[in-house]
């Protein structure tokens, strides 16, 4: 089989940033690139997929292998790279291969972070623009739905987007899990630093009331303060910042700890046993770590969040695994659609030889019919019409019933024979209308 | 034949439970909706089985250990299928569907045969009012107790930093102190009115309100432990862990007091007596 999908493309596994930087499809907003690569000779459908880790290109065409080279050129001559540099960087996948790449790109499963779920998002919005710019037909309209199908699948049956990847996130995760809903709770920031912004950054997001900042140099709070529309403490009002806050993001230079387990033992009290979440980023440790023995107090320091990150990556690829499963079952009822796609010249032939004979009757019988006034005509068409569609309709339903490919040769050669369609040849124009009349009969 | 729907409901709710269980063990995905659509199917055949059960004594069906389990199962699930309504957590399923089995598996080993005549004191609208009382109280604090394990191994797989596949699948600490926060008030509320429509029957019945057989004396030590309990959270501010562990032991009383008096001691509560109504006359 010469004419199929393929994907040609470089990602951050093949490609180094600087050749990924410089294939980004520019200015493709409208798709216009899209059209371009569209405009490639034996480019039946295309689809342009750019993110900040990757750049492909899917396309249906025929022969693939001519036409994936073609393909190459276009996008090195848009790009404005060598094509020997990029063909050295990309991968080309072709026929079930392309599609189950497609399908776990979707899915996140080819992501840099696995199970990401930013992807399905942008394989969406390119999906969306290539279809508006027109260069996309039925086959990629029914791969890239299904693709979207897949990761849905993906996302619901298995845990792959569950568990926290980033030390930040995986902080937010657990205060989740300690306080419940944070939007009404208070977040203390000591110290600054560059994990411990991050960390308050991601908690902003989750909290409605400001954050507050305290640090030995009471301007760098305040500068901090400021960046967070928070509210700058001194020092010495810590004890007092602890009874408010119910998350403590601490990351001082302090050689010593800043906060003492009996300092937190004081202020449970005066919290009314309210749990608190206190997050050490500091190293060395500003809380003590017999804080954590506090009834209702909970320390974590950077350390035990590694952890929880490096075993919840690990679950991510045991997730990953049951996910490749799902991807491999869609993939092949996928494959099964196309083989459907081989019965199509058959079909068509056998609509034009009906169609064919229709027309040649009425003609014959022109000079009988010309009493017939506007209407009468057209009743005659739709009655014409609907009598060879009822003739076409078992013949059809007995080739797409069939499943195993051998079979479904023998019955198309059968119905060749029987309705006589030798040397009615298709044209791929009407290859469409059975791509359609087959998502017809899906819906 | 007679009990065609409670069998049915028990088998729904095994199916529940495995499919919960199997739920934990193994998937992944975050809802678990042949385990609830189950227990669903099982709470309506259970309800059958209760209507059936009052069609067929003709009265209000408490009269009997069998009966008595089975409501009180009843209104556990149903407590559960109405709390799920907001937050459908699975492992609360997990946990629930197989009470409500063991419940009622040990009380279709019990008598269900409806002694006939029904002795006259329980024809009378205080045994509905008593019993369902007691029972929606002692419903409201089971779950309370469930809900206060799950906090205790919660609490610990974070303080230990184990946070697996059991820490992600548990409620938040919040959401399992919240089922304790508002189940207290309810619960003790409902034990409460349980009680003094029980004295009020007695009352009415017998002439006097309090007769301290055994089974009036250890629902007034519950009633005591419970009522230290609203004391120590709403003014001392206990929560989290005491509260959980205070919730467990509380229930520890309540099934003392429901099952374990019926059985070692006799009075007119008695299941072993079936001379009900008798002892205090």
């Amino acid at each position: 089989m010469s004419s199929g999908l393929a994907v040609i493309g470089l990602n951050h596994k093949t490609a180094p940033v600087e050749v990924r930087e410089k294939v980004t499809f520019p200015s493709n907003s409208e798709g216009t690139l899209t059209r371009h690569i569209l405009s490639t000779p034996g480019v039946v459908e295309a689809v342009i997929l750019s993110t900040c880790n990757r750049s492909e290109v899917i396309v249906q065409c025929s022969p693939i292998e001519e036409v994936s080279r073609r393909v190459i050129e276009a996008i090195a001559a848009i790009n404005g790279v060598d094509p020997v540099t990029l063909r050295k960087y990309s991968y080309i996948k072709m026929g079930s291969d392309a599609v189950r790449h497609v399908f776990r790109v979707a899915s996140s499963l080819d992501s840099m972070v696995l199970g990401e779920p930013q992807i399905l998002g942008q394989v969406k919005d390119s999906f969306k623009r290539d279809s508006s710019a027109g260069t996309i037909g039925p086959y990629l309209s029914r791969l890239m739905h299904r693709a979207f199908f897949t990761a849905k699948r993906v996302r619901n049956e298995t845990g792959i987007g569950l568990a926290a990847v980033s030390v930040a996130y995986a902080a937010v995760e657990l205060a989740k899990k300690i306080l419940g809903d944070l939007e009404d709770k208070s977040v203390l920031l000591i110290g600054a630093g560059e994990m411990a912004e991050l960390t308050a950054k991601h908690l902003i997001g989750q909290v409605m009331r400001p954050i507050c900042v305290t640090n030995r140099t009471f301007e760098n709070a305040c500068k901090l303060a400021d960046d967070f529309s928070g509210e700058a403490l001194r020092m010495e009002q810590l004890s007092m910042a602890l009874a408010q806050a119910d998350i403590v993001v601490s990351s001082t230079g302090a050689c010593e700890p800043v906060i003492k387990a009996v300092d937190i033992k004081n202020v449970m009290k005066t919290r009314k046993y309210r749990p608190m979440f206190l997050i050490d980023i500091a190293v060395p440790r500003d809380i003590e770590p017999e804080a954590n023995d506090i009834d209702g107090v909970y320390l974590y320091n950077i350390d035990d969040l590694q952890t929880v990150v490096s075993e919840n990556l690990g679950e991510r690829m045991n997730e990953a695994l049951k996910a490749e499963d799902i991807v491999s079952d869609e993939v092949k009822k996928f494959m099964d659609w196309t083989k459907t796609l081989d019965l199509a010249p058959t079909i068509v032939a056998l609509r034009e030889k009906l169609e064919k004979i229709r027309c040649g009757e009425i003609s014959r019988m022109n000079g009988k019919l010309s009493k017939l006034d506007d209407n009468q005509r057209e009743i005659l068409e739709i009655i014409t019409k609907s009598i060879i569609n009822k003739i076409a309709h078992d013949p059809i339903s007995f080739l797409k019933k069939t499943k195993s490919a051998n079979r479904k040769e023998v019955n198309s050669d059968i119905v060749q024979k029987v309705f006589n369609l030798h040397g009615f040849s298709t044209s791929m124009d009407n290859l469409e209308d059975t791509f359609e009349d087959e998502a017809d009969n899906r819906n | 034949m007679d009990l065609i729907f409670f069998k049915i409901a028990v088998v729904l709710y095994i199916v529940s439970s495995v499919n919960f269980l199997v739920f934990l063990l193994g998937s992944s995905a975050m809802n678990c909706p042949v385990g609830n659509w189950t227990a669903r199917l099982g709470f309506a055949c259970h309800t059958l089985s209760i209507l059936h059960r009052s069609f067929f004594s003709g009265f209000f069906p408490l009269a009997t250990p069998f009966d008595v389990l089975s409501v009180f199962a009843w209104l556990i699930i149903g407590i559960y299928l109405l709390a799920m309504l907001r937050d459908a957590s699975p492992i609360f399923g997990a946990m629930v569907a197989p009470t409500a089995v063991v419940l009622m598996i040990v009380g279709a080993t019990l008598s269900y045969q409806i002694k006939e005549p029904i002795v006259p004191i329980l024809h009378s609208w205080w045994l509905p009012i008593h019993v369902s009382f007691a029972l929606a109280g002692n419903s409201v604090f089971a779950i309370m107790a469930i809900v206060g394990l799950m906090y205790i191994f919660q609490e610990r797989l974070i303080k230990k930093k184990k946070l697996g596949r059991t820490h992600k699948l548990l409620p938040s600490l919040e959401i399992l102190d919240l089922v304790n926060r508002r189940g207290l008030p309810i619960g003790f509320f409902l034990m409460t009115v349980g009680i003094v429509s029980g004295a009020l029957w007695a009352g009415s019945a017998w002439g006097f309100y309090w007769s301290w057989d055994p089974k009036e004396t250890w629902s007034l030590i519950t009633w005591f432990a419970y009522a230290a309990m609203v004391h120590q959270r709403m003014v001392l501010g206990w929560r989290g862990k005491k509260a959980a562990i205070m919730a467990i032991i509380g229930f520890g009383l309540v099934l003392f007091t429901f099952i374990g008096v019926s059985v070692l001691f006799s009075g007119h509560h008695s299941f072993r007596n079936p001379v009900l109504g008798t002892t205090a006359s």
